[in-house]
């Protein structure tokens, strides 16, 4: 009965004046600049305005209107495949800003957005609910709290399994072969949206601002025209690359019947697997660092743990976990695979042993519904954002 | 009885007496010696009996009484016996004259002795001839010549002294020798008498005597009076000497039942002559302890008296009852036998005289061995025959055949019963004793037959196992069994009584106007009988069932929570007996198996404690009784939440176990460790995992939602909230902020408040919250609407007077509008806001007078203390004065303790400072009271409080009541009590046919006794205000009446308090009276004050308290 009551957050940034729908970290731990290591936090609010945060002294270290107030940010995101000071934002007003953040002047603010316009504009023209996704690699070893080394490492491989794709890609995936080459440094950058059918899922790239792919694509002979209409709007989607795919995108999307899709790019037209684990619109894919499994939430009272066996194509439910109150708005997975947290619509956060399934804690401190989820790469930190505009720091379980 | 008759007595006797003395009554003619003794019997008959017996018996005793037909019976029984016994009994007719003319002899003698010992030789004459006596024993004590001639006397065989002795005692000599005896020698010679003589030759006649005679000489004894007090007194004084040493040293009551059992033994015809001589001698016997004079021995007192009785008659009756089994073959069971006659006689008369309970202390432990030797003997199979045949027992049916006496019967049985109960005797023992003793007479006599089944049954109140002792015998009439009651085979008995109690409990009547106790009682008997019918009998009598509908219906509506609890009983019973499966529990209190059919009741005698309470408990306890109706009648709802709830647990459960780790097995892990040989990260980070999982402690999972409720912070979203009935958390939310938000008081709230009294009131607040939880939700609503009836008064209480007799509310909706508005009376009434007190000091305020010049300023904190010099620190020349004084704790110098004191200012204020200002209500008062006086009378659509909604009434009466007495002393209340008193005088108030209404005004009427000023009644009086006046008076009468006439106890003891608060209001206005009479004088208003007081009388304390 003496269990250790819920920890609270060790830290509440304040600032955003509305709800703050996304959070994401920065792809590396920490930055050392000018003698002063930053740990830097981006959150974007439901009224347009993207901060970014200095985790260490909790303190805003740059704002700006990136989405106008009246549609508000939606989706905040960084990755270390699209490199880092790159940030991705995408709005409820059709569009996404692909941002260049440049350190600036010593005197003041360390980062800028450079001259207040993104480095690239996509119009989606899509007007949804769906968070955009940036691509995900499994990371052989799940420790990646060991420095930007790693990372490097794992561009050099992407480069390497970009070039993989160019060469036994067909023709649909040309451009990206072309995309590659341009900048080949940062390897590929594409980006999985809903698209402006909301039922189907885009695949945009981040360098040139193109569409590259739909799906399901728009089978011209009407042969094998899987529909995904039926499932309703697309509300998660989740981009990754896994292992075993030698280097082609894959996407797994969350529909409004509940049910999961998995898509191989090089098939967009029939899709390796739908399963139906959810009974509501599923808000939240999340996988693992190994890409093998990953944690959906819905708008039902349950959670489920599944696995992707990327060999024989199936999704399986590994844990389905239920929920007292419904609705889970965001999800997200340790890097190390251990602990998995969601963002519920019941104020509350939820920590769950990713391993087993077992709930290990609920976080109450928000007082309205939680929007995101997110853990830092060094596993340390993690920052939960709620429709009460604030976004707490929490420290659970240290790696 | 006039006490002139004994005046005549003494007069005669004296005369009768006086010749005697000149020797002139040697023969004393029959008539007159007779007329002298029946002048001293007629008169104490008179005036011990006719005020306990019943005209028949009275009168019969009357006649009876008469000497003259004493006399000539007791010839006709000689006749009789010597018709019966020829050679003996003519012999002792010749013996008469002989006899008569010794006693006369004996009787001149004593007459005419100068000596003691004259005396004693005299009678030693008369004595030797007709008792054994041993003459050397006494012979030492007297003079020598006398001693001879005593030893001289020749003695008579003993045929002859039993000749003797039947001629001396049977005849008229005994009674002419016992007068001379015990008036004359024992007023003037006794004293002398040696004691062995004075045993041998004076005590003898009455000691070996017939002691039916002696005892019928000796009693009249008892209450002699004459002029002479110390004549009177040594003749009183010997008469119990010798009835102590006749009755209880001799067994002579013992020896009465002997007597008159040889003397009946002969024909019917006799005994039926000879009942009035038996009910004679037991009345005189049973009157001696009312007779025996004051200081008498405690022998005669009647308890004592009465217990020797019964103790020598039982054994009296215990040996003849031997006698007469022996010689069975003889015994007529109709006839009567001479001692069982007197026997009953004689308890019959004890009964009247009250000492029942020393008479059963005596029958009952006996009966009860008996039987329980009997029970254990034959333990196996017990039956009539056990007891029918043993001869112990015939007697005791006999006995109570015997007492003819209806109203004795009655008395004994009831006593019986309740002798019983404190004995605490099994359901057999008292079964077989009823049985026992009634067996007989209950199927002879009609009459006792209905006084089982009607009196004890309907109009009497026994405890509860008397009642089961009653059922079982009179309705059942069959043994009882181990534990419980048994059917016998005559079922009609039962379904008769079933239909008889059924008719009297289902009347409203019956509920409106029977005590408590009774209906509890009758209930019990109902539902006793009830579970013993089967259903068929109970489709016979279609009556029966219509009745006990009729009956629980009318029941269910009562506001005593007791009567509904009857109703539900008797429900559950019937619904038992009509469908054994289904029982149909109408409240959850009795959800046993078996019901408490004395519902918790206390006993009477601790009921009538509680009712003899003070004023203010009087008050108090209709307040709580009245208070507890509401809540009792709403908490009925049932809500079917509780099914959901469980149905989600167990969903809740079905789920936890899905999540159990061993049950899922999973393919894509199989999978993973078959095809991909190289997966060695996996299986580093299982690893990796299993040695950290202890790092992945789970905190405490518990999780409430208390949080996650969206909090109401306008009152503007509680009314909405309240009215989207269908949103039943939103309801729940509403009402746990309503009345802080109310209390707030903010701006909007007037404006708002007639809207939210009417969402409040029509909020169906127990459909809507879950099972359990509905009495908080109600509470909360109540406690809402008492803070907006608080806050906003008149506002609230205009839309609530529009509610309450609108046809859109229902009766409990109608008793909440009530109930708040009393609360919120209270708690205007009680108000207390505290404001520093205005200093009344000068407004211009001068420095030199308050300080003298020398001391430094007041000026400092609050909560400073005065200037003191300060002593000197040593140095004589200290030129300088320092002062110093007492200054409260600055905040930072503070501590913390554990104990906090808030508040520093107040300790150090004086109470002075501040001042309470309370009851705001006497504002409020006539917006509470005026509009829900008008048209309470009026039948509308759904409104009925006169007859259906009484409650309601009740409810009303009450609240105005309460607002009388939170306006009390001040000018509202004696503004407000004419309507008031108006309202309540109005007849179908109070004389309601229900006690709840009848309650409720004596309470109001209390109030407004209580309310009033003493000077503003003196006032009203003074310049004429009839109205008040006659109110007040009506208020007095009324409460006398129904202290008088009403049924309810609770009726009685309220107008009790209420009376007693009209006197003490009176006084309190005299006084006020006498006050202002005289400033009255010097206006010369010519008012008299004999006039005044007039208007109000003051009870007498002598009214029946």
């Amino acid at each position: 009965m003496s269990k250790r009551p819920p920890p609270d957050p060790v830290a509440v940034l304040r600032g955003h004046r509305a709800s703050v729908t996304d959070v994401c970290f920065h792809p590396s731990n920490s930055i050392l600049f000018t003698g002063y290591i930053y740990s830097i936090l981006f959150t974007g609010s439901s009224d347009g305005e993207l901060r970014i945060w200095d985790t260490v002294q909790h303190r805003t270290v740059s704002s700006a209107w990136v989405h106008s107030a009246a549609h508000g940010v939606v989706c905040v995101a960084a990755s270390p495949l699209i490199g880092d000071n790159k940030l991705v934002s995408q709005g409820r007003d059709g569009t996404v800003k692909y941002w260049d953040i440049e350190e600036g002047g010593l005197s003041s603010l360390i980062f800028n957005f450079d001259n207040r316009s993104p480095s690239l504009t996509i119009k989606t023209n899509a007007y949804h609910f769906c968070k955009l996704s940036l691509m995900k690699k499994p990371c052989a070893c799940a420790r990646q709290a060991e420095g930007p080394k790693h990372y490097h490492d794992m561009d050099v491989k992407d480069t390497v399994d970009a070039e993989m794709l160019n060469d036994s890609s067909g023709k649909a995936q040309e451009s990206l072969t072309e995309c590659s080459d341009a900048a080949h440094a940062e390897g590929p950058k594409y980006v999985a949206i809903a698209g402006e059918q909301s039922s189907e899922v885009e695949i945009w790239d981040l360098n040139t601002a193109e569409r590259i792919a739909q799906l399901p694509q728009k089978c011209l002979g009407g042969s094998s025209n899987y529909c995904t209409k039926s499932r309703g709007m697309c509300m998660a989607v989740q981009a990754f690359l896994p292992s075993e795919s030698q280097g082609f995108l894959n996407i797994l999307s969350g529909y409004e019947d509940g049910t999961m899709v998995w898509w191989d790019i090089r098939n967009p037209g029939i899709p390796i697997t739908s399963v139906k684990f959810h009974l509501e619109p599923i808000l939240s894919i999340c996988l693992d660092g190994s890409c093998s499994g990953g944690i959906s939430g819905a708008a039902d009272n349950k959670i489920v743990i599944f696995g992707l066996d990327n060999p024989m194509g199936s999704c399986v439910v590994k844990k389905e976990i239920s929920l007292e109150r419904p609705g889970i708005s965001g999800t997200s997975v340790r890097s190390d695979g251990k602990i998995a947290a969601t963002a519920g619509w019941d104020h509350r956060i939820r920590i769950f042993n990713y391993r087993k399934g077992s709930a290990l804690a609920i976080l109450k401190y928000h007082r309205a519904t939680c929007n995101a989820v997110s853990f830092s790469p060094d596993c340390k930190l993690m920052a939960s954002s709620s429709e009460d505009s604030t976004v707490a720091l929490w420290e659970l379980y240290p790696p | 009885m006039g006490p002139e008759i004994p005046t005549p007595t003494i007069l005669v006797s004296s005369s009768t007496l006086v010749p005697c003395h000149n020797g002139r009554v040697f023969i004393w003619p029959y008539r007159f010696m007779y007329l002298g003794k029946s002048f001293e019997a007629i008169p104490e008959e008179h005036e011990t009996d006719a005020i306990d017996y019943n005209e028949v018996m009275s009168s019969d005793d009357v006649v009876l009484r008469q000497g003259a037909m004493k006399g000539a019976q007791l010839r006709e029984i000689k006749i009789a016996v010597e018709g019966m016994e020829n050679g003996p009994k003519r012999r002792r007719r010749e013996l008469e004259p002989t006899v008569l003319h010794k006693v006369g002899d004996v009787i001149s003698a004593i007459n005419e002795a100068k000596h003691v010992d004259q005396l004693i030789c005299a009678l030693h004459s008369l004595a030797v001839r007709l008792f054994p006596l041993d003459s050397s024993a006494f012979s030492g004590s007297i003079d020598e010549q006398y001693r001879d001639q005593v030893l001289r006397t020749e003695v008579p065989s003993s045929d002859e002294r039993s000749d003797w002795w039947w001629v001396f005692y049977q005849g008229t000599a005994f009674p002419t020798l016992a007068r001379v005896l015990l008036y004359e020698v024992a007023s003037n010679w006794l004293a002398c008498f040696p004691i062995s003589a004075q045993k041998h030759v004076y005590d003898v006649f009455f000691v070996e005597g017939l002691a039916t005679e002696v005892v019928q000489t000796l009693v009249p004894c008892l209450q002699h009076n004459a002029r002479d007090s110390l004549r009177v007194n040594t003749v009183c004084l010997n008469a119990e000497r010798l009835l102590v040493l006749c009755l209880f040293e001799n067994d002579g009551i013992l020896q009465m039942a002997r007597e008159f059992g040889s003397s009946f033994q002969s024909e019917d015809s006799i005994s039926e002559r000879m009942k009035p001589a038996v009910s004679r001698v037991a009345q005189l016997m049973v009157s001696i302890p009312d007779k025996a004079p004051l200081g008498a021995p405690t022998s005669l007192s009647s308890h004592f008296f009465f217990k020797q009785i019964a103790i020598q008659l039982l054994a009296g009756v215990e040996e003849k009852s031997m006698k007469l089994h022996d010689e069975a073959a003889s015994l007529d069971k109709n006839g009567m036998d001479g001692t069982f006659l007197f026997v009953g006689e004689t308890f019959a008369r004890i009964c009247r005289r009250g000492s029942i309970d020393v008479l059963l202390g005596e029958v009952i432990p006996r009966i009860l061995a008996h039987i329980r030797s009997c029970l254990q003997s034959n333990t196996d199979l017990i039956d009539a025959d056990v007891f029918e045949t043993n001869p112990g027992f015939l007697f005791w049916s006999k006995m109570m055949e015997a007492i003819k006496d209806p109203y004795a019967v009655e008395r004994m049985s009831e006593q019986i019963l309740h002798y019983l109960a404190t004995e605490q005797a099994s359901d057999t023992e008292a079964y077989w004793t009823l049985w026992m003793l009634f067996h007989q007479i209950f199927y002879r006599q009609k009459s006792v037959r209905s006084m089982f089944i009607d009196k004890f049954l309907l109009w009497k109140v026994f405890p509860l196992c008397c009642l089961r002792w009653i059922l079982q015998f009179a309705v059942l009439e069959c043994p009882p069994g181990a534990n419980s009651l048994t059917k016998g085979h005559n079922t009609r008995g039962l379904i008769d009584t079933v239909q008889h109690l059924v008719t009297v409990w289902s009347k409203q009547e019956f509920v409106q106007s029977a005590p408590i106790e009774q209906q509890t009682y009758i209930t019990a008997a109902v539902g006793i009988s009830l579970e013993k019918m089967s259903k068929e009998e109970l489709d016979a009598t279609k009556e029966v069932m219509h009745s006990i509908l009729r009956g629980v219906s009318c029941r269910l509506e009562s506001p005593d929570h007791l009567v509904r609890r009857m109703a539900s009983s008797v429900a559950l019973v019937f619904s038992k007996v009509v469908d054994p499966k289904n029982p149909l529990h109408l409240d959850d209190s009795c959800s046993g198996e078996t019901i408490d059919w004395e519902f918790g009741l206390v006993t009477p005698d601790k009921g009538i404690q509680v009712a003899s309470s003070s004023t203010e408990k009087g008050i108090k306890e209709i307040e709580n009784s009245t208070a507890s109706v509401a809540g009792k009648e709403l908490d009925s709802a049932v809500d079917g939440g509780a099914g959901n709830n469980l149905k989600d647990r167990d969903k809740k459960l079905s789920k936890f176990r899905l999540v159990d780790p061993d049950e899922i097995i999973d393919p894509a892990m199989l999978n993973d460790e078959s095809t991909s040989g190289g997966s060695d990260d996996d299986n580093a980070s299982d690893n990796s995992e299993s040695s950290n999982d202890s790092s992945l402690q789970p905190y405490d999972l518990s999780d409430d939602d208390t949080d996650l409720k969206k909090k109401i912070t306008q009152v503007v979203d509680v009314v909405g909230a309240l009215r989207k009935s269908d949103d039943a958390d939103g309801v729940e939310r509403a009402l746990d902020v309503a009345e802080n938000l109310v209390r707030a008081s903010p701006d909007e709230l007037r404006h708002l408040t007639g809207d939210l009294v009417r969402t409040l009131v029509q909020v169906r607040c127990s459909d809507l919250t879950i099972e359990g939880e509905e009495e908080s939700a109600e509470e909360k609503r109540q406690k809402a609407l008492v803070a907006l009836l608080v806050t906003c008064p008149f506002e609230s209480l205009d839309a609530l007077h529009k509610l309450l007799y609108s046809p859109n509310v229902d009766v409990s909706q109608r008793i909440l509008i009530l109930d708040i508005m009393t609360d919120a009376a209270q708690e205007l009434a009680d108000t207390r806001t505290m404001k520093p007190k205005r200093q009344p000091g000068a407004l211009i305020s001068t420095i030199s007078e308050t300080q003298p010049w020398f001391l430094p300023s007041s000026i400092g904190p609050p909560g400073a203390g005065s200037w003191k010099e300060m002593s000197g620190t040593g140095s004589l020349l200290n030129l300088s004065y320092s002062y110093e004084r007492e200054l409260p704790p600055k905040p930072n110098q503070v501590k913390r303790g554990k104990t906090r004191r808030w508040s520093l200012r107040l300790k150090n204020m004086p109470e002075s400072q501040t001042e309470w200002s309370q009851n705001k209500f006497p504002l409020y008062a006539a917006a509470f009271m005026l509009p829900a006086m008008q048209g309470f009378d009026k039948r509308r659509h759904g409104v009925d409080l006169l007859a259906r909604d009484f409650i309601v009434l009740g409810k009303l009466i009450y609240m105005l009541g309460v607002c009388m007495k939170c306006a009390s002393m001040h000018p509202e209340a004696s503004a407000l009590a004419s309507p008031l008193l108006d309202m309540l005088s109005s007849r179908e108030v109070c004389y309601h046919k229900e006690a709840y209404v009848r309650r409720s005004v004596l309470f109001a009427a209390s109030c407004v006794l209580m309310a009033l000023h003493p000077s503003y009644v003196a006032s009203a009086l003074v310049e004429g205000n009839p109205e008040l006046s006659k109110g007040l008076e009506w208020v007095r009468t009324w409460a006398l009446n129904v202290a008088d006439t009403d049924t309810d106890k609770d009726c009685y003891t309220m107008a009790m308090t209420c009376l007693q608060l009209h006197a003490e209001m009176a006084l309190q206005a005299s006084r006020a009276l006498e006050t202002s009479e005289s400033t009255f004088k010097t206006k010369s208003i010519g008012l008299s004050s004999n006039m005044l007081k007039g208007e109000i009388k003051i009870p007498h304390p002598s009214v029946q308290y």
